[in-house]
C-alpha cells in the first residue's frame, strides 16, 4: 500500500462514504500538485512522493478535524433513517393526523376524567398531553426557518422538562433514573441533529432537522 | 510557528484576490509568510469546509490543464468577515506589541 493510500486510510476512518469520496478527490488532487512542484524543483519522483505525504502532515489529527465539518458514516445513517421515518408519515395522511390527534385525546380524556372525579389521573394525562403537542405540533407550525426552528427547540425543551417535573412532582429526584433513561434517546437524538445542523448548509437541512 | 485560529482568516485572504484551489492557498500562505507559517496541508482542507458550511466560501469545479479542480472563492459574508478578522488582528497585535515594548 502506497503511504498516500496509508494517509487517506487514516484520515478518512469513520467518515461517510460520500465524505470520503470528496476528501480521496481533494487530497489526492492536492497530493498531484504537491508532486509535480516538487518534480519541477528537481527532486526524483520518490522523493517528490516523500515530500507530497510528508506535506500532509499527521492523517489522525487530519481525520479528527474532518469529523467536526464532515458526515461521520454513523450520521450519515441517522440522517437516511431520519428521511425514511419523515417520508413514512408525510405519505400516510391518517398516520400523521393520528399524531396530531394523539396529545389533543390525552388532553380530551384528560377533562373527561376530571369531570368524573379523578382530579389526579387527569392531570397526569394534561401533563403528558402537553409534553407531547410540541413533538407532533410541529407538523402544523411555520417552523422551517433556521430562526424559528431554534426558537422551537427551545420550547419544545423548556414545555416537554417543566411537564415531566410537574408530572413527578417532589418525586422527581426519586425517580431521576427513569427520567434520565426516558429522556436519553431524545438528548441523544437532539445532540446528533445539533452536529448535523452545524455540517450541513442550511439549504440542505431536511424538514427533520428544524425539530 | 503555531497559527491556530488563524488558519480561517488566512484562507479568505488568500482568496480575496482571485478563486483557487486548495494546494494554491497552501503555497499563498506559506510564500506571503515568507515560510514562517508552516503548515501541515493535511488540514487545510477542513478548515476550508468549515468556512464552506458557514458560508464564507464556496466551490465550484473547474477544468485546469485537462485536469477536473474543485475551485474555491470567498462570499460576500467572507469578504465581511475577513474585515472583521482583520480589525480584530490589527487591534490584538497592537496591543501586544504595545505590551512586549517593540513598538
Amino acid at each position: 500500500m502506497s503511504a498516500l493510500e496509508e494517509w487517506l486510510r487514516e484520515a478518512t476512518r469513520s467518515l461517510a462514504s460520500e465524505s470520503t469520496a470528496m476528501v480521496r478527490r481533494e487530497i489526492q488532487d492536492h497530493y498531484e500538485a504537491a508532486r509535480e512542484a516538487a518534480i519541477a524543483d528537481g527532486h526524483s519522483a520518490e522523493q517528490a512522493d516523500m515530500i507530497a505525504v510528508t506535506s500532509l502532515g499527521d492523517a489522525q489529527t487530519a481525520n479528527r478535524q474532518y469529523r467536526q465539518v464532515l458526515l461521520t458514516a454513523a450520521e450519515a445513517g441517522m440522517l437516511r433513517q431520519g428521511k425514511m421515518e419523515a417520508r413514512a408519515v408525510c405519505s400516510r395522511p391518517w398516520l400523521k393526523w393520528l399524531l396530531i390527534a394523539l396529545p389533543v385525546a390525552l388532553i380530551d380524556a384528560a377533562s373527561v376524567f376530571f369531570f368524573h372525579g379523578k382530579a389526579e389521573f387527569a392531570r397526569d394525562l394534561l401533563l403528558a398531553g402537553v409534553a407531547m403537542s410540541p413533538l407532533f405540533a410541529a407538523l402544523l407550525l411555520p417552523i422551517y426557518t433556521r430562526s424559528r426552528g431554534r426558537i422551537f427547540r427551545y420550547a419544545k425543551w423548556i414545555v416537554v422538562t417543566a411537564a415531566v417535573l410537574l408530572l413527578f412532582g417532589p418525586e422527581a429526584l426519586k425517580w431521576s433514573w427513569l427520567l434520565l433513561s426516558c429522556l436519553w434517546p431524545m438528548a441523544w437524538t437532539e445532540w446528533t441533529r445539533a452536529s448535523l445542523r452545524r455540517k450541513l448548509p442550511v439549504s440542505a437541512w431536511p424538514r427533520h432537522l428544524y425539530l | 510557528m503555531n497559527f491556530k485560529g488563524t488558519l480561517p482568516a488566512l484562507i479568505l485572504q488568500a482568496l480575496a484576490q482571485e478563486p483557487t484551489h486548495g494546494y494554491q492557498i497552501a503555497q499563498k500562505i506559506k510564500e506571503r509568510s515568507e515560510g514562517v507559517l508552516d503548515f501541515k496541508e493535511g488540514t487545510l482542507y477542513p478548515a476550508l469546509h468549515k468556512l464552506e458550511n458557514d458560508g464564507m466560501v464556496e466551490s465550484y469545479e473547474s477544468v485546469e490543464n485537462g485536469r477536473a479542480r474543485r475551485q474555491y472563492r470567498i462570499t460576500r459574508t467572507g469578504r465581511g468577515m475577513l474585515a472583521k478578522d482583520r480589525a480584530e488582528w490589527r487591534q490584538l497585535s497592537r496591543a501586544v506589541t504595545t505590551i512586549l515594548g517593540e513598538a
